[in-house]
């Protein structure tokens, strides 16, 4: 089993840009007004989830 | 691709700074990701008359409404009113912001500076250690623009500066996470902009009310990042129109996520690179409003690009005295009402429910969070040893 990495759900994201503010990995961008996590940066800390305002991140196991 | 500066982003603090570096000279490019500057709008659209001061709009289609005050409900809903010495004066406006932006961006242009839209920054190129241009992507091609200098005003996210191994990324404990609805069909005061505080209201942050005209306003929530959980923004600022006959009737013409970070100003300037604006953490840490620290940031980097093409030096010391500048006035303020916002966050209810109620007959002279500060300060003298830091601060 992989391991759980933060995943946005682009039918939520309005593309504040908070998560990426404040991502200590820089793991995600903003691509065509949707976040985007890289999943080869992203340690799951959960910083993104708990900042989003409208609870679009949760975390997936891949 | 060359150009003196490359300015990524067409928010106020882009398009400022490119207005003053191409009036003076230099050959600009603003590269910007949206299709169409200043929308979607992502703000709750106040800001102090004192915009008038620095000559940088014209006319006035980017007002939607002029303000005579705010004011301020306590917890348990005391108010303090912060008003214009008589009655019709105005203080602030709530804005169009997409045509405050377009604005703007217009009096860049104006300048003779050139605009990409659809143009987003996805790397800066970098020769021997230095910054020298950015990587751009437009309709999934990629290429390079080379600059003398480059300036991150590409917002919140500040990627810019983190690409040039600045450190931008902000702790949750100063970032506000916001939704907000533009509620039509609504009544209120249309002569006041609205701030309620409380823990159950917006824990580490406030609920807005910005009137845009007679039956329509923006109404926002920010909560502090640290303090929030997924989704709570929205959840709270939903309880708290419901719970508010007077909105509760309303409909949204718009709703909008956002992210402020209330942050001290971070570094700013390397070799060849400059930030401002939000990007730059130049907001003010209590009202999260961050309009006119970019303008008048803005104003001064522009000025200093504008000297650095001019001598053809870019190097670090060639830029410093943007920040320099800064430290002499935005920074001052912004340095205090940092520690403002700490004190405050320490703050129960109760307290601030008893500081609201020593002030609610108190004669404002001027509309600013610092007359506030200094009438806690004539009323609660004790407060004086938590605000010492401040008002040292404050008297530089
Ligand atoms: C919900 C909310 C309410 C607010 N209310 C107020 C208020 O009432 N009053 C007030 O004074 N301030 C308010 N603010 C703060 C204010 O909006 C910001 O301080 C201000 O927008 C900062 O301007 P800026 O130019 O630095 O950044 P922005 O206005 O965010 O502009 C950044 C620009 O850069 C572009 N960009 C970003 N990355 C890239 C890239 N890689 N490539 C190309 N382009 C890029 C973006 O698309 C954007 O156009 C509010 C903010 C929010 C979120
Ligand atoms: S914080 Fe949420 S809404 Fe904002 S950009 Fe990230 S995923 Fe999208
Ligand atoms: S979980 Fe942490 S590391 Fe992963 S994307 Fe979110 S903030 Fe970044």
């Amino acid at each position: 089993m992989g391991k759980p990495k933060a995943l946005v759900d682009k039918g939520k994201c309005l593309a504040c840009g908070g998560c990426i503010s404040v991502c200590p990995q820089d793991a995600i961008t903003m691509c065509s007004s949707k976040a985007i996590v890289s999943k080869e940066n992203c340690i799951d800390c959960g910083i993104c989830i708990q900042t989003c305002p409208v609870g679009a991140i949760s975390n997936e196991v891949y | 691709m060359k150009y003196d500066v490359v300015v990524v982003g067409s928010g106020p603090a882009g398009s400022v700074t490119a207005r003053f570096a191409a009036e003076s000279g230099a050959n600009v490019l603003i590269i910007e990701r949206r299709q169409e500057v200043g929308v979607p709008v992502l703000c709750g659209e106040g800001i102090s008359k004192k915009v008038d001061d620095f000559k940088v709009l014209e006319g006035r289609r980017w007002i939607a409404n002029n303000m005579e005050g705010a004011r301020i409900f306590s917890p348990d809903g005391a108010m303090v009113k912060l008003a214009a010495d008589m009655a019709g004066d105005e203080t602030g406006y709530v804005l169009y912001r997409d045509i405050f932006d377009q604005e703007l961006a217009r009096g860049a242009i104006r300048a003779g500076a050139e605009l990409m839209l659809n143009t987003c920054a996805v790397d800066v190129l970098k020769e021997n250690g230095k910054v020298n241009g950015v990587k751009a992507k437009q309709f999934g091609e990629e290429f390079d623009i080379e600059a003398d200098i480059i300036v991150g005003a590409d917002g919140v996210e500040s990627k810019i500066g983190r690409w040039a191994g600045m450190k931008t990324t902000l702790k949750p404990y100063d970032l506000e996470t916001c939704v907000q609805y533009t509620l039509s069909n609504v009544e209120f005061d249309k002569e006041y902009c609205d701030f309620y505080l409380g823990k159950k209201i917006a824990p580490g942050g406030y609920v807005w009310v910005f009137p845009k005209g007679k039956d329509i306003a923006n109404v926002g929530i920010g909560i502090l990042a640290s303090l929030s959980e997924p989704g709570m923004p929205l959840k709270l600022l939903d309880k708290f129109i419901d719970s508010h006959p007077e909105l509760k009737k309303g409909e949204p013409l718009r709703f909008l996520a956002g992210a402020v970070p209330v942050a001290e100003p971070i570094e700013s300037v390397r070799d060849n690179l400059l930030l401002v604006g939000d990007a730059a953490r130049q907001v003010d840490p209590i009202t999260g409003g961050g309009l006119m620290a970019s303008i008048e940031a803005g104003e001064i980097a522009g000025e200093t690009i504008g000297k650095a093409v001019g001598e053809q030096r870019f190097d670090k010391k060639m830029l410093s005295p943007y920040e320099e500048k800064l430290e002499n006035t935005v920074y001052k303020k912004l340095k205090r009402n940092y520690v403002v916002k700490e004190i405050v966050l320490g703050m129960e209810d109760k307290t601030l429910n008893m500081l609201a109620d020593s002030l609610k007959d108190y004669k404002f002279d001027e509309l600013s969070t610092l007359s506030l500060v200094k009438a806690l300060v004539l009323k609660h003298p004790s407060l004086l040893i938590k605000l010492k830091p401040l008002m040292k601060l404050s008297k530089m």
